[in-house]
């Protein structure tokens, strides 16, 4: 097996450990202003990216994200199901054979557009956009500054950690929590959460030699 | 809270796997799907009518499956919605050849999903139209904006009983449109539920506090007010609904009082006397009234009180034939 394809089967995984492991957290701020099934939706979706991720054939990273993706969108359910599902599978798909750092900050920026536009979301309502837009634009400075790819994912991650952490003082304006208004303000969005916590485990895979 | 389980994961496979076995008269598990579809669909030439959601809310959606109701239902997780996919196969699986409307609760996750595969569907050249539920008037000023509640029992019986005499897509649109924009709804809740496997409900009432505009998804209320007995309280939910009527829309109404879960029968038809009294004395006549569980949300304790604006065509529908295994109109 080449080392694009391990690799990224081993992001996949150490997501779902990320995910697994964050499963009551997640259930908790979901409960401020969700339903509280946020956690179980993640694991649900993130098992069954796993598993096809796993057994997807092929020496490229591309497929194996973009197979992960599809099988979390088919198996969560929900809003954040089908947004987190197709961000991945969109990342997936704009993969170059090689990616380089700028190939990686379009394939990202690629999926947080296609959440964007089947969320009717922007950064400011107080979802995973808030975390994955930051990221991106980090990302784009540091292609900017010439690091390769994995350095430039971890010159982007606290990025994404202030704009998740931005999100407790928002009012959300996308979702079921949107209905609150006012009320939903003072908890973290756990979208925006989830978003951290999978970026997060993909820098420390590609951070172990 | 939710006692009954094996694996939590589990529960809603395990759910349609006793109910498809306790109603295998009226309906049968769609092949590769999280779904039951009705005996005889697909039907060829008619237009079949697909409905869902999260599980959770039964008889919403899965017992209103059967003749003169939904051909189908694409059951999600406990109050999420189900993915494009299983919606898309259950449209496949039912599909007639004359196209398939989705009526469903108006919440961003069955918009999205619904909506990704209608798009699906379109670009395979089956032809789905959509009316989303938006009957809840708690939930937001605009009504285009307003999520589904028990009022998804009206648009159900219409887009059913007008597919089952025959019609076309487009006026199985309509007509169930129609009903849509005649359905307002408002809901109470005096507890929360709890989902399986979790030891704490979701959300909490105060003792002594009731939550009014409360979905069934157990989504804090808009307001809390102090509890009152059910003579105020049916005062209460008949203002908030006519408030809102629908303009020029007649006096004749369908009144459907819903219990959420915990809250049983006999208390309903308490409620109810006072309901019924209220809305004659404000000029409407009542045509078959229901009091029961409609739309549940696992234990919650509540109620919500739904009203449909009744035309002769609209009623003609109501009136028409059903049997599902949670409705039957002979």
């Amino acid at each position: 097996m080449s080392t694009q394809a391990k690799l990224a089967k081993q992001c996949v995984a150490n997501i779902l450990a990320a995910i697994e492991q964050a499963e009551d957290e997640l259930a908790r701020l979901d409960a401020f202003a969700g339903d509280g099934d946020h956690g179980a939706g993640m694991v649900r979706g993130m098992r069954a990216a796993h598993e096809a991720a796993q057994t997807a054939e092929g020496d490229l990273a591309g497929p194996v994200i973009a197979a992960a993706g599809t099988a979390f969108t088919n198996a969560a359910g929900g809003a954040s199901g089908a947004l987190f599902g197709m961000f991945i599978a969109t990342v997936g798909q704009s993969l170059n054979a090689a990616p380089d750092t700028e190939n990686v900050c379009r394939a990202v920026e690629a999926g947080v557009n296609v959440v964007c536009k089947l969320g009717k979301t922007k950064v400011g309502d107080k979802t995973m956009i808030d975390t994955l837009m930051p990221f991106v634009r980090a990302l784009e400075e540091a292609a900017q500054q010439g690091l390769t790819p994995v350095e430039a994912w971890s010159y982007a991650l606290p990025a994404a950690k202030s704009g998740m952490e931005a999100t407790a003082d928002m009012v959300s304006g996308r979702g079921r929590s949107s209905r609150l208004g006012e009320r939903s303000r003072g908890g973290l969005d756990p979208g925006a959460v989830s978003a951290y916590y999978m970026l997060r485990a993909v820098a420390d895979t590609l951070n172990t030699p | 809270m939710t006692r009954l389980f094996n694996d939590p994961t589990q529960f809603k496979e395990e759910m349609i796997g006793g109910f498809t076995l306790a109603y295998s008269r009226y309906l049968r598990r769609v092949p590769d799907a999280a779904g039951v579809m009705a005996l005889g669909a697909p039907q060829p030439g008619k237009v079949a009518v697909l409905i869902g959601g999260g599980s959770g809310h039964y008889p919403v959606f899965a017992g209103y499956v059967g003749k003169g109701m939904a051909d189908v239902a694409v059951i999600g997780d406990v109050f999420t919605s189900p993915s494009g996919e299983q919606i898309y196969r259950c449209t496949k699986a039912v599909d007639g050849g004359a196209g398939v409307l989705y009526t469903y609760g108006n919440y961003s996750g069955d918009v999205l999903n619904f909506g990704m595969a209608e798009m699906r569907c379109q670009n395979e050249g089956i032809d789905v139209r959509t009316v989303t539920v938006t009957d809840d008037v708690a939930s937001a000023e605009d009504v285009e904006d307003r999520r589904g509640i028990a009022g998804d029992f009206f648009m159900i019986k219409t887009a059913g009983a007008s597919a089952a005499r025959g019609d076309s897509l487009d006026d199985v649109e309509a007509l169930t449109r129609r009903a849509n924009d005649r359905t307002r709804s408002f809901g109470i809740a005096f507890g929360g539920c709890t989902l399986p496997g979790q030891s704490e409900p979701l959300f909490t009432v105060d003792p002594g506090k009731m939550e009014l505009g409360l979905g069934l998804h157990g989504e804090p209320g808009i307001k809390s007010a102090d509890m009152a007995s059910a003579s105020e309280i049916a005062r209460m939910m008949v203002d908030i609904v006519l408030a809102d009527a629908p303009a020029d829309a007649g006096h004749k109404v369908a009144v459907l009082l819903n219990g959420l879960g915990s809250t049983k029968y006999e208390e309903l038809f308490v409620l109810y006397k006072d309901i019924h009294a209220q809305l004659e004395a404000s000029g409407l006549a009542l045509h078959n009234p229901l009091v029961g569980e409609f739309a549940g949300s696992l234990n919650m304790a509540g109620c919500s009180l739904s009203l449909l604006w009744l035309d002769d065509e609209l009623q003609a529908l109501y009136d028409a034939p059903a049997s599902t295994p949670a409705f039957t109109h002979l």
